[in-house]
């Protein structure tokens, strides 16, 4: 459309009412303000900076009109134009421009993008990937090395976003080498061993030798050479004055812990682990010439008494290189056993080949022993995952009890048992080695055996010929090289996990018209990657070969199978995080000194909640709009304790009532929401109320502007959240999209930066963990919705959001088309999006409708 | 590309981007030895250094006073480490990609000057980065083509999409090497395996991708075009590992070159302050050993705060307004500026043959496409080194406050001897630079 202005006026009536979200036009009123501000100078005859704006279309249909418009856009955010010197437009014309203008080059910018419904070819993303290998060889390969799929904001499985980077195809030959070296495996089966540790041995030498030697013979130094009014401290054994006073500061603060701990009985027979010194962790060390696979950790565990049951939650993780202390978290577990009758706490971790060896890294001072490597693995009270937390709350409790927290878990003895080999040789070796171990290892058999594997890794494709010979020239020159009929045919097989057969979802272009219809084995691979993110089963492949799948009963009957296995939490977990953006709940570390509850195991509970909520609405067949408002919630044991609900046990999560009048109930009162909408300090309205419109609302503000003049009037004032997003206001730039946002976000000010309910919110200075100035505000959390619907607290807030199950729909469609077809949604699927909502609709619009809606729609079944 | 050659060598020849290549089976590996010998006996080569920051700086106290240019002005407190260095670098100021509006993308067009939306049916699109232009002139002679630095959590330190700050022809990302050890490990250790076995294995790995090839040929040949045009960097890649293995075979029996104090291994914890100074540490030995001529470096972000005992993400610390936020910022402007001012020294240090120091033969950027928080427009950028006839000791503020990033590169390039007559959204060549 290149109509000038002066023609669009004739039309002024109609494109007014055309303003709407799916065409990329400015109404035309605005052309008073370009009339009044800016085509003085810019115009035909004259025009400054190169810029003629009186010419300029209000549609945009094209590239280079989107550019000149953006143009506008950028230097009327910088605050650039009108000239300084010149005529400035009032505030509330330039916001009503820049929030049209904005939201024109959101829809601008989709429609130019848009791929009209043209599906690119798919690589297998890093969960894919790492699935299929597990598929075939029955291992987990480690993909954190493969490069991170996605960015640019779609989500991993669109492929025009998936890039295939030069290094990446060394990469995955590698990893298919290692995966198949453990997959194959000709040796005797792997004993097991079992371990018994009595951690007290270890521990009490440890600290007793601390205790003893380091600090009570620093402090002798120090007495001696204080007695001695004026020897130098080297004729006592230390170097100098400072090292003295050091060590009487240690007599002083550090060796009431040790002491403490020693005086315990208990200890006698188990080890206390204490939040920071002298004992926060007790370690198991599996061998390094132990085999990599699953193996068996047993604790016998109880709490002391008197202590908070808050604090009655064991963590056990993987130490590797850290030696600041921290783990890679791999559960917390909630304990009931008591110092009289302890409970065994039992999990199955499954540990890889070290990537080198373990060492031990010995205190140059205290000569405490720490270990380092991939098999070590740390049991601990569950607490913020930092040394700097621990001795915080360690110093802080000194003021109090004199010798740091009263330690809360005994371990009474640990004890490792593996590896466990369910079979051997392992399910992945009998599937490619099909004839057995009696079978003739000829090159007829290596044959048969490649071309079985790589018709499995090309997930039903058949291999032909030169490939397949290729194929065979590997093992040649393996067995050439004296390599065992086994071994030499593995690199065959990693060569085939190499190849684009494997790593793509190959989907042939249509012959005539296009699009055309899906294959069977198509079909099951796009279903089998859409709900398991893995290649599909016996049961997909044989109703593809036969053609059944092709009908619509089958189809539907597959989903539902498919959706009630286990591989589905993969489409659940996957599918959520990104379209809830829940990464945004890992981009902030949360201030423990303020919130000190809000630990690793805590943010993954909450996190989990989101995953298990969606679970629950997809198995039980509830609507969409629960997960706006419900009177349940889906946690765990320590969930339930963040929240303060009472009667829940065990860490698996689980529906729980809630009684009325809880905030509890719906995504507006999940931790991780509400976390997500902080940063690690403070709540964030802005952040929640984007959120909000984002997710729930289906109307998404435009990204926040590059080079908008900063705010800083407010800056470091002691106010309350609300009354610094004020600021906002004051400038049509802000103004455009937070007097939408920002109100939002007030009604979910009673939840502080990690998701607990208050009535006051308390702004402070703090300086190296002292407050230096704070004071408390009462929370006002009335607010509007975009609409112009006014609420006057979180609850009617959650009521007026919860009214709105439609609009969630629609985004929760758009982000299941663009996963499950692996492409952006495009201005070209509306009416694919309009169905699938009119089927749900009919459907009580559960999720279940509108996955079996899509996966029956022709999009899907169409390349 | 809709049909594939028939045979790899075919295929390798039918891409313009591919040095010259040898007669595979034919040639003796002595001759590229003497080859490869030859090309250290000319005139001392040029280098290129191109070092990103990710999140911007402290607008405050990093910029030098915009009136006072030229070479009487003062560095501010965020560039103070780099005054024993002021007569070799020059600042300037006013310089910006145009099209950049993503103000979290401190890499991803950093080099590349590129429209995200520029191809129509997509939402993002880039193009060649400014060290892959080079690359195509300087990593002729050399072992590796071009070295990519990076850092883990690249996205949490401001960088924004892309695997390193290099782009291909393509503008498709290049991998990067993250980590010290890893790259301690690529450029100088040598293999200890016998020539015959590695000649053989040079084999094996062609085989390799000979079979490869033969799938992804049936695979293509059904395939539209648009899928076609995906899987071409599947085939780039292949095509990528055929050029180094050509090289590797020129390479056959020439050791792996050592600089005259060879870095010794990284060992230990690596991260942040630490790690930003072995990776130049190792910069400056593959540059003198002449390994390459080309590196980037996406340095880490937040990595470094939390060594220099910041407990703010990176995020949080860009996003800073008056307070401890902002010294923050102000303290991380100030470890890096230190870092770069020890780079400097050691580019200085060390002596080519001919007596000249590695430092007049480098051209070194150092910047970000982030101004500050979420100002895009003049990008930080220093620049030093001799490498490309730049006349440093100066403070420049470009009379055009949208002067293009671009035209920088294409000074640079030229500068340099590259025969680039325009890159990005370049309008020309900064006179000053050079005059």
């Amino acid at each position: 459309m290149t109509r000038r202005l002066p023609l669009l006026l004739l039309f002024g009536t109609v494109l007014a009412m055309a303003a709407d979200a799916t065409r990329a036009a400015l109404p035309e009123r605005h052309w008073a303000f370009f009339q009044s501000y800016c085509v003085d100078c810019h115009n035909a005859d004259k025009q400054k900076g190169k810029m003629r704006l009186d010419d300029v279309p209000f549609a945009v249909g094209d590239i280079p009109t989107a550019e000149r418009w953006q143009k506008i856009l950028n230097v009327l955010n910088a605050g650039e134009m009108p000239p300084e010197e010149e005529k400035q437009p009032a505030a509330a014309e330039k916001t009503a421009l820049l929030e049209d203008l904005s939201q024109m080059m959101v829809v601008a910018r989709k429609q130019l993008s848009d791929q009209h419904g043209v599906i690119t070819l798919r690589r297998l993303n890093r969960r894919e990937y790492q699935n299929t290998m597990h598929d075939l060889l029955g291992a987990k390969v480690d993909v954190k090395d493969l490069p991170k799929d996605g960015g640019g904001g779609t989500f991993d499985t669109v492929g025009k976003s998936l890039f295939f980077s030069s290094d990446q195809f060394e990469q995955y030959l590698a990893l298919a080498r290692k995966a198949l070296d453990g997959a194959i495996a000709t040796g005797p089966k792997p004993e097991p061993k079992k371990v018994h540790i009595e951690p007290e041995i270890e521990a009490n030498k440890r600290i007793t030798g601390i205790f003893r030697g380091y600090q009570m013979g620093g402090y002798r130094m120090y007495k001696q050479w204080k007695a001695s009014k004026g020897r130098p401290p080297s004729d006592f054994g230390l170097v100098d004055e400072r090292e003295m006073d050091f060590r009487k500061l240690v007599w002083d603060r550090d060796t009431p812990p040790y002491a403490d701990y020693l005086s315990r009985t208990e200890t006698e027979t188990g080890a206390f682990l204490t939040v920071h010194m002298p004992n926060p962790q007790v370690g198991i060390v599996i061998p390094d010439e132990m085999p990599p696979g699953d193996y068996r950790i047993r604790a016998r565990v109880g709490v002391a008494p008197k202590t908070p049951a808050a604090r009655h939650y064991i963590e056990i993780g993987m130490r590797g290189e850290r030696t600041d202390g921290a783990i890679s978290l791999i559960a917390c577990e909630k304990v009931t056993g008591t110092l009289a009758q302890p409970q065994t706490l039992e999990w199955t971790l499954t540990l890889p080949k070290p990537s080198k060896p373990t060492k031990a890294d010995i205190g140059s001072q205290t000569k405490q022993v720490n270990y380092l490597g991939d098999r070590v693995i740390a049991l601990r009270e569950r607490q913020v995952n930092s040394r700097d937390a621990a001795v915080y709350r360690h110093m802080r409790s000194l003021e109090e009890t004199g010798f740091g927290l009263e330690p809360a878990l005994w371990v009474d003895w640990v004890e490792w048992e593996g590896p466990i080999v369910k079979q051997w040789p392992s399910a992945a070796h009998a599937e490619i080695f099909f004839k057995g171990a009696g079978a003739t290892q000829d090159d007829a058999y290596a044959r048969e055996i490649v071309a079985r594997f790589a018709a499995r890794a090309f997930r039903g494709k058949e291999v032909k010929g030169s490939y397949l010979d290729k194929l065979m020239g590997h093992h040649a020159e393996g067995r050439a090289a004296g390599r065992s009929f086994e071994d030499a045919l593995k690199e065959p097989l990693a060569v085939i996990l190499a190849s684009p057969s494997f790593l793509y979802l190959i989907e042939p272009a249509a012959e005539k018209a296009a699009p055309r219809e899906l294959t069977g084995l198509e079909l099951a691979n796009r279903l089998s990657y859409f709900l398991w993110s893995a290649p599909p089963d016996a049961t997909l492949l044989a109703l593809a070969r036969s053609g059944e799948l092709r009908r619509p009963a089958v189809l539907t009957g597959q989903v539902d199978r498919m959706l009630a296995d286990a591989r589905a939490w993969e489409f659940v977990t996957s599918f959520a995080q990104q379209w809830l953006h829940l990464e945004r709940l890992d981009f902030f570390q949360f201030n423990h000194r303020l919130y000190p509850g809000f630990d690793d195991s805590v943010k993954s509970a909450a996190r989990a909640e989101v995953f298990h909520t969606l679970a629950t609405v997809l198995r039980d067949d509830l609507g969409l709009g629960v997960l706006l408002k419900s009177d349940f919630v889906v946690i765990n044991d320590l969930l339930a304790d963040y929240y303060g609900i009472a009667g829940v046990t065990g860490r698996q999560f689980r529906k729980v009532n809630v009684p009325a009048g809880s905030p509890r109930g719906g995504f507006l009162g999940m931790a991780a929401i509400l976390a997500m909408g902080s940063d690690g300090e403070r709540s964030s309205p802005v952040e929640r109320g984007a959120w909000v419109m984002r997710k729930l609302l289906h109307s998404p503000p435009p990204p926040a502007p590059a080079n908008v003049p900063q705010l800083s009037r407010l800056a470091g004032k002691l106010l309350p959240a609300r009354e610094l997003q004020s600021a906002h206001m004051e400038q049509p730039q802000c103004a455009q999209c937070h007097r939408k946002i920002d109100p939002i976000g007030y009604g979910l000010e009673n939840f502080n930066a990690v998701g607990l309910w208050r009535t006051e919110e308390v702004a402070e200075v703090a300086k190296n963990n002292r407050v230096i100035r704070s004071k408390a505000f009462p929370i006002d959390p009335k607010g509007r919705l975009p609409d112009g619907v006014e609420f006057a607290d979180y609850f009617g807030l959650r009521d007026e959001v919860g009214r709105r199950e439609e609009a969630l729909a629609r985004g929760f469609i758009e982000g299941l088309v663009e996963y499950g077809l692996g492409r952006p949604f495009g201005f070209s699927d509306e009416e694919l999006a309009h169905e699938i909502l009119t089927q749900a609709r009919a459907h009580g619009m559960t999720p279940r409708a509108i996955i079996h809606a899509l996966v029956a729609s022709k999009p899907f079944r169409s390349k | 590309m809709n049909t594939l050659p028939r045979t790899r060598r075919a295929f390798l020849r039918s891409t313009s981007a591919m040095v010259a290549l040898p007669m595979f089976e034919s040639f003796g590996w002595t001759r590229f030895a003497s080859a490869a010998t030859a090309a250290t006996a000319v005139a001392r080569p040029r280098r290129m250094v191109f070092l990103g920051f990710g999140w911007g700086v402290t607008r405050e106290t990093w910029y030098p006073d915009i009136k006072r240019t030229g070479a009487d002005y003062v560095l501010p407190l965020g560039l103070k480490p780099l005054d024993r260095h002021k007569a070799d670098i020059t600042v300037i100021q006013n310089l910006s990609n145009k099209f950049n509006n993503e103000a979290h993308w401190g890499s991803t067009f950093y080099l590349t000057g590129a429209n995200r939306y520029a191809e129509p049916g997509q939402s993002f699109h880039n193009s060649i980065s400014a060290d892959q232009v080079a690359a195509e002139t300087f990593g002729k002679g050399t072992r590796f083509t071009s070295i990519q630095l990076g850092c883990e959590q690249a996205e949490d330190s401001g960088h924004g999409p892309g695997l390193s700050l290099a782009w291909n022809r393509q503008g498709k990302p290049l991998a990067g090497m993250n980590n010290p050890v890893v790259a301690y490990h690529r450029m100088f250790s040598d293999e200890s395996t016998p020539l015959a076995e590695r000649k053989a294995q040079l084999r094996q790995k062609r085989s390799v991708l000979d079979t490869v090839l033969d799938d992804a040929r049936s695979v293509g040949r059904g395939l539209s075009k648009n899928d076609n045009d995906k899987l071409s960097e599947y085939l780039e890649s292949i095509r990528d590992i055929e050029t180094r293995l050509s090289k590797e075979e020129q390479w056959l029996g020439v050791p792996k070159a050592r600089s005259a104090n060879p870095p010794a291994e990284p060992t230990g914890e690596i991260a942040g302050y630490e790690e930003v100074r072995i990776m130049y540490q190792l910069m400056v030995a593959a540059l003198q050993a002449d390994s390459t001529r080309v590196i980037t470096y996406r340095q880490p972000v937040e990595s470094l705060l939390k060594s220099i005992g910041v407990t703010f993400t990176g995020h949080n610390m860009s996003h800073y307004a008056s307070g401890p936020r902002m010294e923050a910022s102000q303290l991380r402007d100030q470890k890096q500026s230190a870092l770069l001012a020890e780079l400097i020294d050691r580019l200085k240090a060390t002596k080519e043959p001919d007596g000249t120091s590695l430092f007049d033969h480098t051209c070194l950027s150092y910047g970000s496409n982030i101004q500050s928080i979420h100002y895009l427009d003049n990008c930080p950028t220093v620049i030093t080194g001799g490498g490309a006839g730049v006349k440093h000791g100066r403070h420049l503020a470009m009379p055009d406050p949208k002067t293009p990033l671009c035209n920088l590169w294409l000074t640079l390039l030229q500068g340099a001897g590259v025969p680039a007559t325009a890159h990005g959204d370049s309008t020309g060549v900064i006179k000053e630079l050079v005059g």
